[in-house]
């Protein structure tokens, strides 16, 4: 989908950043651009998706947690930000309160974490699980007794 | 207690009920029918319906197939249910749920096993969240394969299980329902206590299979002498 024009300007002007689908933009000021992507009319949040990558030559350990904003009726604009294992990302609650559960998803089962987020526990899966199934690293013969 | 002409004893605490009353221990008998004829034709169902299965237990619920023909009535609690129908894929997350709802129903009560997801997880079954097969953790009277089942096998395991509550209430040994064949699946296959077909020596097998665990507590086999 391509990007509006008003939000290609915006990008260059005040982020320097390059417009694409999606955005990168950097741990430190993804909170910022969220703020003026709302304020230019993206109320809406479609949804919040995280991916494990594991490590290369070139690239450590990392996920990348990407948000999807949407301005009704029809423009949409993704971004994302890649956080390094071990390391965490700042939350969208306080511009996108529709974030909270989504990053608990996403925390659940990727294991991206959200620095400042309000309730930042398990949703989907029982809360004793250990590890987060969804990266690349999960032993998938891993046991859950007495169940398996 | 009370006793019929064959000299079997009745333990069912509504015998003793009725035994009380002038001229009706010479019904007892004719009573244990009774308690059979009820039981196995007020089967209130508590659909335990999680996924799929779920929409086809409902079209038999409703008028087309219409399950209260057979005396069955959905309850949305598990206190006044009879049968449990585990009808969708159980998560391991949800597996403790069901069992504290299985434990919460009043005795008798029956479990059917209804489609694949039910019976042995199906293509969920190596998924790290999903149960393979809910009698792992609960005792299944009835499987109802399917993926999903059309109403009318849910009305062939229905019946099933009444003839399985007849049979029982008249002393008659039901053969084990058969879990169909999974595959890459084994299962033990070993005869249970009462059991006609079970044999001493599988009791002894399984007496040293204990034992020899040696939990630490000095357990020994008793003697058949009966000394301390």
């Amino acid at each position: 989908m391509t990007v509006p024009d008003d939000v290609t300007r915006l990008l260059a002007e005040r982020f320097g950043l390059e417009s694409g689908d999606p955005i990168t933009v950097s741990r430190d000021r993804v909170v910022e651009l969220g703020g003026a992507l709302k304020e230019a009319g993206f109320t809406y949040l479609v949804y919040v998706a995280c991916a494990h990558y594991p490590a290369t030559d070139a690239e450590p350990d990392r996920t990348v947690a990407e948000y999807r904003v949407r301005r009704l009726p029809v423009d949409e604009v993704a971004f994302r930000v890649w956080v390094p294992t071990g390391e965490s990302t700042p939350t969208l609650v306080p511009v996108f309160a529709g974030c909270d559960w989504q990053e608990r998803e996403q925390f659940d089962l990727v294991g991206t974490i959200f620095a400042g987020h309000p309730d930042l526990r398990r949703i989907m899966l029982p809360e004793d699980w250990e590890g987060h199934p969804l990266r690349r690293d999960y032993d998938i013969a891993t046991r859950h007794h007495p169940w398996r | 207690m009370a006793v019929d002409e064959s000299g079997q004893a009745f333990t069912h605490p509504l015998y003793n009920v009725m035994a009380q009353l002038p001229g009706v221990s010479l019904g007892l008998t004719t009573a244990d029918q009774l308690l059979t004829w009820g039981a196995s034709n007020s089967l209130f169902v508590f659909p335990m319906a999680t996924s799929c299965c779920g929409i086809e237990f409902m079209a038999a619920a409703c008028g087309r197939f219409d399950l209260d023909q057979m005396g069955t009535i959905a309850r949305g609690t598990p206190r006044q249910c009879d049968v449990m129908v585990i009808a969708g894929t159980i998560t391991v997350k949800m597996a403790p749920r069901v069992k504290k709802l299985w434990d919460q129903m009043p005795e008798p009560k029956w479990a059917i096993a209804m489609g694949s997801c039910a019976i042995s997880g199906d293509f969920y079954r190596d998924i790290y969240s999903v149960v393979p097969g809910v009698d792992t953790f609960m005792p299944v009277d009835v499987y109802v394969p399917g993926c999903p089942p059309n109403p009318d096998q849910l009305f062939a395991g229905m019946r099933r299980l009444q003839e399985k509550i007849r049979m029982r209430r008249n002393g008659e040994w039901t053969e084990p329902e058969l879990r169909p064949e999974t595959f890459g699946f084994k299962s033990p296959n070993l005869p249970r206590i009462g059991d006609p077909r079970r044999e001493a020596s599988l009791d002894e097998a399984q007496l040293d299979a204990v034992i020899n665990l040696d939990p630490g507590g000095g357990l020994r086999r008793p003697d058949p002498k009966g000394s301390l």
